[in-house]
């Protein structure tokens, strides 16, 4: 449940910073129909962010089409390190398997610099 | 009196004091006795149809053989053609030495034939270029031109042979011959600067080692072996230093890519950079953590702090720098860290271990390399060129040769058309060992028209075409900048450039599935020709240079 809560809390920071936050504006540019998910590895919980031309969109659920997934081994896991915002937290998640990435691992990267720019 | 001509007197110089017996280029009325001196002296010519080929598989034949590589232009449009060969060799820094004609100085200013101002054209893309005036001085402008491409730090050098001094005669005895012009220094670093060095890499915990050309250039696998080996450092060795130590060191991170690569930089604390640029490939330095320690090593103080601040810089050739660095570092063992990271880019890199056993409609280019693979083991040559296309050729091969594995197009002159030259000088250089070159569709349109060449030259490469019908890296670049509806020259259709390489009596095959790929691969082989084996592959396949190339060009 905090994961989930987690996750749309994330869509809305992002959809008001694609709105008012300069720096990150600049960042997603005018990429068009960018699909990043973020969903458990069960499938039970996720969330679809689509970037599209300068606006943030976003999917409830783990079954959609994506261009790349930051897969979380669990529900926990996925909300401590995530809420962390650490990037060695994530490193140590990968390397005890609780974190994959699925699709196009830069995709993935890239949606995590831009989460670092709106904190 | 021994008589020679002007022609014979500079081959006679690459033959006999330079020790050359290959040169690539195409013949031209300004350079015969040129030509002809090549036929006197015995050395192996290989004309190609395009001179920017003959540039680029000089250039190869320097990364393949350690010794400068050869090429001879004539004036005008020969020597034109040529020069985006020469530009990508003196963005790489690659040895090579540019012989070629022009129009005579007799006829300066008359609108002669091909008469043009070639040397203020070349001079800002080559290391030193030069016109020879006096027959006599032949053999002593040769040995500058090699000298300059060699020393230092390397580069293309350009000699322009008026038909004035070719086809003029003199005595051979009158004229004289430069000795041991490869007698050179290496330059080495201070050693307060290396003990300081020697204490970073003592007190690193997380550490990793980054190559890149210099190491290949300076001909360092030994002391590069012994200290991999003594600091315990895990590292990847890229661009012409990949495979100064083999892809399957146990301290090699190549088995995680480039994105374990950009991954596990994140989480270093002590980097060491050896003869390797921060350049756009390096996001200009901005991919190193800003806590890291970082140790450079370059011939070039230039490059010691550009675009990161270097902790301590240590200017000279990798080779002897490495030798020095030595006695001075503990033995240490980072087995730990390096299980780790190769356990964190097992994840990130999920995907494409998946895509690399899955066999399917139409075929994935990180599929279509690792049955390559299959197929060639890492006692073969590989080259991959184009814009995806190198990338999923330079993580999905592996050799055990030094430059076994090279992406020509990946260089900072990104450099479509590389991939035929490069594999045509591989091959001629190690023709006892499968060379097989991994091409993107729309490269392989650039040099094409030399697998006429390998025919007639007998060099039987394997060029496998990754082939998404399009211009797949613009293509998906577009996608995501202007939107998949509005994609322009983006496309190329299907086109069967496997009958063209039959037409040119070479082996075609056109492949579609994947389990026809290594019986293809097989049957080219054996057909002991120059080989296009034509495999449509997943036209939407990207990969993580596409949203690279994306980025850098954003400005707001």
């Amino acid at each position: 449940m905090r994961f989930s809560l987690l996750l749309f809390i994330l869509y809305f920071l992002l959809r008001k910073a694609a709105k008012d936050n300069k720096v990150f504006r600049r960042y997603i540019g005018n990429i068009h129909n960018l699909r990043i998910m973020i969903k458990t590895t069960d499938g039970k919980r996720g969330r679809l962010y689509i970037f599209d031309a300068g606006t943030v969109h976003s999917l409830r659920g783990a079954n959609h089409a994506y261009d790349a997934a930051i897969i979380w081994s669990d529900a926990f896991t996925g909300y401590k390190v995530m809420l962390s915002q650490s990037d060695e937290e994530q490193f140590k998640a990968a390397a005890a398997g609780k974190m994959k990435i699925d699709g196009m691992a830069y995709f993935a990267q890239w949606f995590n610099e831009a989460v670092k720019l709106i904190f | 009196m021994n008589i020679i001509n002007g022609g014979h007197l500079a081959v006679k110089y690459l033959k006999e004091v330079e020790k050359i017996d290959t040169v690539f280029g195409i013949s031209g009325g300004h350079i015969e006795s040129i030509l002809d001196g090549f036929t006197e002296y015995n050395i192996r010519t290989i004309d190609v149809r395009h001179e920017q080929a003959a540039v680029m598989a000089a250039h190869a034949w320097t990364i393949y053989t350690g010794q400068p590589g050869v090429c001879f232009l004539t004036a005008g449009p020969g020597f034109t053609n040529g020069l985006t060969g020469i530009v990508n060799a003196y963005l790489e820094n690659t040895p090579l030495v540019v012989l070629c004609g022009r129009a005579p100085l007799r006829d300066d200013l008359k609108g002669a034939l091909q008469e043009m101002n070639q040397m203020d054209m070349v001079k800002p893309i080559t290391k030193w270029a030069a016109t020879c005036y006096d027959v006599n001085r032949i053999p002593e402008y040769l040995s500058i031109a090699f000298r300059y491409a060699r020393e230092g730090r390397p580069g293309p050098v350009f000699l322009e042979l008026p038909p004035d001094i070719l086809n003029v005669s003199v005595d051979i005895s009158q004229v004289p011959m430069p000795v041991s012009p490869k007698q050179s220094s290496a330059i080495c670093s201070a050693e307060e600067k290396l003990k300081q060095a020697a204490e970073i890499i003592d007190n690193a915990k997380q550490p990793l080692f980054l190559g890149g050309t210099g190491l290949g250039l300076s001909n360092c696998s030994v002391p590069l072996q012994q200290f991999i080996e003594k600091t315990g450092f895990p590292f990847m060795l890229m661009n012409y230093g990949r495979g100064a130590l083999p892809d399957n060191h146990h301290l090699s991170i190549w088995d995680c890519g480039n994105i374990g690569m950009n991954v596990t930089l994140q989480q270093a604390d002590v980097i060491i950079a050896a003869g390797l640029r921060f350049n756009w490939i390096m996001q200009s330095g901005e991919m190193i953590p800003p806590g890291a320690k970082v140790i450079r090593i370059d011939i070039d103080p230039h490059e010691i702090n550009r675009n990161r601040h270097a902790n301590v810089g240590l200017v000279g050739d990798a080779a002897a720098i490495l030798t020095q660095l030595i006695p001075l570092v503990s033995k240490n063992n980072h087995q730990e860290w390096l299980q780790t990271l190769k356990a964190a880019s097992r994840s990130m890199l999920d995907f494409e271990l998946r895509m690399k056993k899955k066999a399917e409609e139409p075929i994935h280019p990180i599929r279509l390399a690792a049955r390559i693979q299959e197929f060639a083991g890492e006692d073969a040559f590989y080259v991959a060129e184009g814009g995806d296309t190198v990338y999923f050729g330079l993580t999905g091969f592996r050799s055990q040769h030094k430059a076994g594995v090279i992406g020509t197009s990946s260089g900072l002159f990104g450099c479509l058309g590389t991939g035929i030259p490069f594999a045509m000088a591989a091959k001629v250089a190690n023709p006892n060992k499968k060379v097989i070159l991994l091409n993107g569709d729309g490269s392989f349109g650039f040099n094409g028209m030399e697998f006429d060449t390998m025919v007639r030259h007998n060099i039987p490469v394997i060029c496998v075409i990754n082939n998404d019908c399009a211009w797949g890296m613009i293509k998906h670049s577009q996608e995501l900048s202007l939107g998949a509806d509005r994609l322009q020259c983006a496309e190329l259709g299907t086109r069967h450039y496997e009958k063209m390489v039959e037409g040119l009596g070479g082996y075609g095959e056109f492949v579609t599935r994947d389990e026809d790929i290594i019986p293809a691969l097989q049957r080219a082989f054996d057909s002991g020709k120059p080989a296009c084996i034509n495999v449509i592959t997943d036209p939407t396949a990207t990969s993580p240079a596409t949203p690279l190339f994306y980025q850098s060009l954003k400005m707001e």
